[in-house]
């Protein structure tokens, strides 16, 4: 079976995505969005090389929406009531809409809620079933203060990405062993290097 | 492009369904508004308030008025489930618990709990833990002899088609030989209050592809799949022949006009199928209600079939738009009118919008043939999914 290469990974925290400026309306965006398409972003890819139809997007998230669920329902009672635009990222795979986007990525996507949710397995099947020639996996990680008290998670709040390629140059090629994304991305890529 | 492998995978088969909506509890309910072209869409004092831009909302039976369940998506899912492995049971305890998976697809898990945990009102360990949408599954799982591969999805209100496919998949490579899939969204004040603010909501009811739509109405259902190898499923079963999904990388909460993205993901499901586009037999859409979408979809469908277009109607009249458990039930509703050879209607629909299907199918009728059926869903962030079966 054909090796498949990771062309390039990315590790961003909190601190980065606040500091970044990606067009206006990052900044309206909701922490995860924003997270996760800083992590696509210091991937570094040249989208324009490649048929946009032909690149999945493969999203994993350990808390899915509940971080912008508490801040969207925290304005229930505003006048108006709730945000209608953070309605919008009430979505565990509200970063997949952004990612595509802004890349104007036409390909299919998946979207998988929790822990080891073996994301890169399925970006890997993706490209291996010849529905996808290449894929981005980005693994969001994010649990605010407030979320944590309410379930059993820490807090955290970083994203890694991944992009999956069937050939061509790149960091590594895939191997077996290579089970989850934070983990590759990690390794490939230490977290004060992406910044 | 599909693969060369696609030929040596095994195929699957939907081995039992199970679901509880709006018209009711299980699929004689389910069957008798297919018949009927009935609508479970009613006004619920729930959401009788200013804040609200409609009450009319497609609630399940002991879900609404009256009802202080701390854990409705528990509840939902777990009866669906409970009715889909009744449905498989011989072809289900013929397989060992750790080669049976489970997908879970849902967009909003128990938000319940969450509302309650504002208002400071009492809420169970379990309603709390059911917040999380992967220990949810993961809870259906441990309780439904699951120990196999256990998948939460999410993809707005595609979650449904792509569980399914996820579920086919773990067969196909071999993860496990049956997969439950289930499909789950409650109403909440939450999801109404949002898509209310959105001014989403047709005040009215939803009436699909109708020529005064004006939004959707919210439902809320459980739903399940027993997925399982086809050689495991008596004939004359209905089969997953193709499927294919796509972004219109156009904008989160609206489609593009022209229908180009969900017309990719047709066509990559009758690529998948390997079917012409004739061979499509019925078209189940998205049919939300919602101005722009049903437009869309009415352009993608002549962009995939042309003056051709299959007879084609929308389920959202009868059950609501329930999410992520939307492509579940109406893949459930698909199934139970090609075992019928019933085409279904488009309950709510009066007078069929301009630009929409001329072969818009408004009362359900019986035909000779209903060999493949193409079902369709769509959702915010540009998500599209297809999804064809075979029946025979």
């Amino acid at each position: 079976m054909d090796k498949l290469v990771v062309a390039a990974a990315s590790v961003v925290s909190e601190a980065d995505a606040r500091a970044a400026r990606l067009g206006t309306r990052f900044g309206r965006l909701d922490l995860s969005s924003r997270l996760a398409l800083l992590a696509v972003e210091a991937l570094g890819v040249d989208f324009d090389a490649l048929p946009r139809d032909r690149v999945g997007i493969c999203l994993a998230t350990r808390a899915g929406s509940l971080p912008t669920d508490i801040d969207y329902w925290n304005g229930r009672d505003a006048p108006g009531g709730p945000s209608p635009t953070l309605f919008a990222y009430t979505l565990p795979s509200a970063a997949i809409g952004e990612i595509a986007i802004r890349h104007r990525l036409t390909g299919p996507s998946l979207c998988l809620v929790g822990e080891n949710t073996g994301a890169l397995a399925e970006a890997v099947l993706l490209i291996r079933r010849g529905e996808v020639e290449a894929c981005l996996c980005v693994e969001c990680n994010l649990v605010t203060p407030a979320l944590a008290r309410m379930i059993q998670l820490p807090p955290a709040a970083r994203a890694c990405a991944l992009f999956l390629q069937r050939s061509g140059d790149g960091l590594r090629a895939l191997r077996e062993n290579d089970r989850d994304v934070e983990s590759l991305c990690v390794l490939l890529c230490p977290p004060k290097s992406a910044t | 492009m599909v693969d060369s492998t696609q030929a040596s995978r095994p195929a699957v088969s939907i081995a039992g369904c199970g679901a509880i909506t709006a018209v009711g509890c299980g699929l004689d309910a389910l069957r008798s508004a297919l018949r009927a072209n009935a609508s479970g869409l009613r006004p619920c004092d729930r959401f009788n308030s200013p804040r609200f831009q409609s009450n009319i909302v497609g609630s399940a039976p002991g879900n609404g008025d009256g009802a202080d369940l701390d854990d409705p998506a528990w509840r939902l899912a777990a009866d669906a489930l409970r009715q889909a492995r009744e449905q498989a049971r011989d072809i289900v305890a013929a397989i060992p618990a750790e080669r049976i998976g489970l997908v879970l697809s849902s967009t909003k898990a128990n938000i319940e709990a969450l509302e309650r945990h504002a208002a400071n009102r009492p809420c169970s360990d379990a309603a709390r833990r059911h917040l999380r949408a992967d220990l949810l599954a993961a809870d259906l799982a441990a309780t439904h002899g699951a120990k196999g591969p256990v998948q939460c999805v999410s993809v707005a209100c595609v979650s449904g088609l792509v569980a399914v496919q996820q579920g086919a998949k773990l067969i196909e490579r071999g993860a496990a030989d049956a997969v439950l899939v289930v499909g789950v969204d409650h109403l909440s004040a939450f999801v109404v209050a949002g898509f209310s603010a959105l001014k989403a909501m047709d005040p009215t009811g939803c009436r699909p592809f109708d020529r005064d739509r004006r939004g959707l109405s919210p439902g809320e259902a459980g739903a399940a799949i027993v997925l399982a190898r086809a050689d495991r499923v008596p004939p004359p079963a209905i089969t997953l022949r193709g499927w294919g999904g796509s972004n219109d990388a156009n904008h989160m909460t609206g489609p593009t006009r022209d229908g180009s993205g969900l017309a990719q993901a047709i066509r990559a499901a009758l690529e998948m199928a390997e079917l012409p586009p004739a061979q499509i037999d019925y078209v189940n859409a998205h049919g939300t209600g919602t101005p722009y979408n049903d437009a869309m979809e009415s352009a993608a469908l002549r962009a995939v079939f042309g003056q051709r277009c299959p007879p084609t109607s929308g389920s959202k009249g009868m059950l609501g738009h329930t999410l992520g458990a939307a492509g579940v039930v109406e893949t459930i509703l698909c199934a139970v009118a090609m075992q019928e050879r019933w085409l279904p209607g488009t309950p709510r629909l009066n007078v069929a919008a301009d630009g929409a299907p001329a072969s818009l199918v408004l009362q359900p009728r019986s035909v000779a043939r209903l060999d493949h059926v193409l079902k369709l869903n769509t959702g915010f962030g540009g998500v599209n999914g297809a999804l064809i079966l075979r029946h025979g």
